[in-house]
């Protein structure tokens, strides 16, 4: 054993050891304590904005064929479980006001194993569901390309290698992998989404859903709906499972927390508020999609990658609702894109402050004042994702990630309530402790009813997160050292 | 080595003579070329003159500038020494290039645009190009600067980045407060990143950034401090600041300017080498400048660097130079 290792604490102090709440507040702010000004139509618009077009543009043709017309059902389910997970997420924001998502939150409240667990999560939730909302953007994109030229990019360069059930093949997503640079070329320019033009993203994403749902409604044929319940409950929960993951981003009201004004009467509005349009609208595109064509034929290879706007060109015979529809979805899901890169490289970030990760991750350019070599880094690992790998085998792996962070995030808040009792808390959740348990018992109970390939892989990738927390992170975790607060800098940023 | 003033009387000419006299008089006491471009006339001869009148007129129009320059500096400034030029060229910017290449010239004066508010750097259109082509430095004077009470430099300012060119711009601006006796500020700017919406990971994201960046910046410049002290190249009195906010009118904000402070800022290296080349930061810093901003090509930065650390050997040889 070396000597360092000789004088650091016990592995479990290492393991329990939590990030102290206050020394975190002070870290992550530059300037006096900004101002309360989010109402809740904006934080509603955060909501609408940051959660619809991760999934829905996708996930029918996923979820239809485990849950047939019953659906509806599962989308009612992921947006109770959302739903409730965003409330915890509110009362944890508040009383930890800090970024870096769930993992800070984790961190801070159940110590750093738990807050490694969370990171492997979160590592799915953002950096996997990029590299799956740039395979979808591919799909629209060739679709628009097809409609409007007559031809779109050979299917070698526009689908993955690997196999996934009947789905075309190809050597590499091109589209794909050419989006996640892009939005990183970006990132580290410093380029930014305004909360004007996530505004307009929101009314363009809305716009086109509402064009699909009445289009759909067109040829709604109530046959589709017979056997409704045919899949049971384990093929509602199973789709359930999937479709969760079109649901992510009403975790991003919380957030905002501690600039919303009268946030114990704001948030929970604008959570309830947001959740209920994005729910709606789902349901609606649900139903004219089932309702316009049978379940079966969601699984047809045609619609795997572009999926409402073949629907459209089924129903109207003709492509220009196909064509708005891909454009609507190109524009709409870049913007998601360069978001969702965004926060992945802003939660290593966090991580790179933390020791947890190198201290390159947190080391910023100083021509540019970006993270750089963060950026990139996490460009390329999404490119190779979104180049080679199908999404289908991506859209469960995210579901299970990002639900097993709410579950730790709903367990947090309770720890919270009992070790912290007098934190002072901008928003607490309503009916604790019930809200709190009962989104644990929804979240797993989703979780639950995903495919065992799925538990396979996310086990498989917990394990390897937490031997290189055990192997490496532990021992270079800034609070082995808590007089030195701030970490060493990387040789590579201190010039030459 | 000269001063080259570019001058016309109306925009911004005046502040920029009082400029280069701050500039002329500090330290050892450097000569000004006041040079007025005047259109240049239609070479082409034709029997009828068409346009001697035109030349006629030109040249009238610069030896009225120049008088003008002559008579305010007279009045002003009566110790400074000074000669005046009158050129035409093809364009304004090549004129004087070739009259600092003539003239001998180290340094090329320009005063601010009118259309702007007193008392700020105006980029116009003469300088805007100048700033992309240049091969000497330019200095540019605020509208209606005035040397003041001061009449000298006080202090110099370095814009420093913390990348390998911004530490030969130090060096190069240290060893000219040494020269010119101005203190040495050593001043990083940092604007923080606009906040991304819809904020997945919180809206104060990048506070966090901003503040991993500031720590790397103080290590910076303590360490650059350290190198200019192994040179023996620290003036005395130098100071450090960095100044962050939300815009670049908040970062300017941040700081204090004292009346004869002079900004000095180098260029990108990303353009050609030898020229002045202003990176996208280089011309905010610039444009939200109170003080008048000198722009030093990479190049020169260089070149000006390695000279400081020679005569520095030279001078010390006792001193070990740290590595670089």
């Amino acid at each position: 054993m070396s000597s360092a290792e000789a004088s650091s604490p016990s592995l479990s102090a290492q393991l329990w050891r939590r990030k102290p709440v206050n020394h975190m507040t002070d870290s992550g702010h530059a300037g006096p304590d900004l101002k309360r000004t989010i109402g809740t139509f904006q934080l509603t618009m955060f909501g609408v904005g940051a959660t619809v077009g991760t999934g829905i543009f996708f996930v029918l043709q996923e979820a239809v064929p485990d849950a047939g017309p019953a659906v509806i059902l599962s989308f009612i389910l992921a947006g109770i479980a959302a739903g409730l997970s965003a409330l915890c997420y509110a009362e944890m924001a508040s009383a930890i006001p800090v970024s870096g998502s769930t993992y800070s939150y984790a961190y801070a409240a159940l110590g750093e194993l738990v807050a490694m667990v969370v990171a492997a999560c979160v590592l799915l939730e953002y950096g996997v569901s990029t590299a799956a909302v740039a395979v979808g953007w591919s799909g629209y994109l060739n679709k628009l390309l097809e409609n409007l030229f007559g031809a779109g990019i050979p299917e070698a360069l526009s689908y993955a290698p690997i196999p996934h059930e009947e789905d075309a093949t190809g050597f590499i997503n091109l589209p794909a992998v050419i989006l996640v640079f892009l939005c990183a070329m970006l990132l580290i320019r410093g380029a930014s989404e305004s909360a004007k033009v996530n505004a307009i993203m929101v009314v363009i994403k809305l716009a086109v859903l509402v064009m699909f749902v009445v289009i759909g409604l067109t040829a709604f044929n109530a046959d589709n709906f017979e056997n409704f319940m045919g899949a049971g409950v384990a093929g509602i929960g199973a789709a359930a499972g999937t479709i969760f993951f079109s649901f992510i981003g009403l975790d991003a009201v919380a957030t905002a927390g501690e600039e919303v004004k009268n946030p114990q009467k704001t948030m929970p509005r604008a959570i309830l508020l947001a959740l209920a349009i994005v729910t709606s609208v789902y349901v609606l595109v649900a139903v004219a999609g089932v309702g316009a064509q049978p379940a079966s034929e969601f699984e047809a290879p045609e619609q795997q990658s572009a999926g409402l706007a073949v629907i459209l060109d089924n129903i109207t015979g003709s492509t220009w609702a196909g064509t708005v529809l891909a454009l609507g979805a190109v524009i709409s899901i870049f913007s998601v894109t360069l978001v969702t890169l965004y926060g992945q490289t802003r939660i290593l970030f966090a991580m790179g402050r933390d020791g947890m990760l190198s201290k390159r991750f947190a080391s910023v350019n100083p021509r540019t004042l970006t993270p750089t070599f963060n950026t990139i880094v996490v460009a390329i690992v999404v490119a190779l994702i979104a180049g080679f790998v199908p999404s289908g085998y991506l859209w469960d792996v995210i579901s299970i990630g990002t639900l097993g962070a709410f579950t730790v995030v709903a367990i947090g808040v309770i720890v919270l309530r009992t070790t912290e009792p007098d934190m002072p808390r901008g928003f607490k959740v309503p009916l604790y402790p019930v809200t709190p348990i009962l989104t644990v018992l929804v979240c797993l109970w989703v979780m639950y009813n995903l495919p065992i390939q799925t538990w396979v892989y996310f086990l498989i990738w917990l394990a390897i997160v937490l031997t290189y927390y055990l192997v490496w992170a532990r021992r270079h975790s800034a609070l082995n050292n808590p007089d030195a607060r701030l970490p060493d800098l990387p040789d590579t940023m201190k010039g030459h | 080595m000269t001063i080259i003033v570019g001058y016309q009387p109306d925009k911004g000419g005046r502040s920029s003579l009082e400029l280069a006299t701050l500039l002329a008089q500090s330290g050892r006491k450097e000569p000004l070329a006041v040079v007025t471009v005047v259109p240049q006339h239609w070479s082409t001869p034709s029997m009828a003159k068409v346009d001697g009148e035109y030349a006629d007129w030109a040249n009238q129009q610069g030896k009225a500038a120049l008088a003008t320059a002559q008579a305010y500096l007279a009045a002003k400034h009566p110790e400074v020494e000074v000669s005046f030029h009158q050129v035409s060229g093809r364009s304004i910017q090549s004129a004087l290039l070739q009259a600092c290449k003539d003239l001998g010239g180290d340094l090329l004066v320009l005063g601010s645009s009118s259309d702007g508010r007193v008392g700020q750097v105006v980029i116009g259109s003469t300088a805007e190009p100048l700033l992309h082509s240049s091969d000497v430095p330019i200095a540019i004077a605020p509208r209606g600067y005035r040397t003041g009470a001061a009449g000298r430099l006080t202090r110099l300012t370095c814009s420093f980045s913390g990348t390998q060119e911004s530490k030969d711009l130090l060096l190069a601006t240290a060893q000219m407060s040494l020269r010119v006796g101005g203190r040495l500020r050593i001043v990083t700017f940092g604007v923080r990143g606009r906040t991304m919406y819809p904020p997945e990971v919180g809206l104060r994201a990048e506070d966090m950034v901003l503040q991993s960046w500031t720590e790397q910046v103080t290590a910076d410049q303590e360490q650059a401090v350290e190198l200019l002290r192994g040179y023996g190249l620290l003036p005395e009195h130098t100071t450090k600041a960095i100044a962050t906010g939300a815009s670049w009118v908040d970062v300017m904000d941040e700081l204090e300017w004292e009346p004869g402070e002079v900004l000095v800022v180098g260029s990108s290296p990303i353009g050609p080498l030898a020229r002045v080349f202003l990176g996208s930061r280089a011309i905010k810093i610039v444009r939200y400048s109170p003080v008048p901003v000198v722009v030093v090509p990479a190049g020169i930065a260089k070149e000006e660097a390695a000279d400081a650390v020679e005569a520095a050997a030279e001078a010390g040889p006792a001193q070990t130079p740290p590595s670089r």
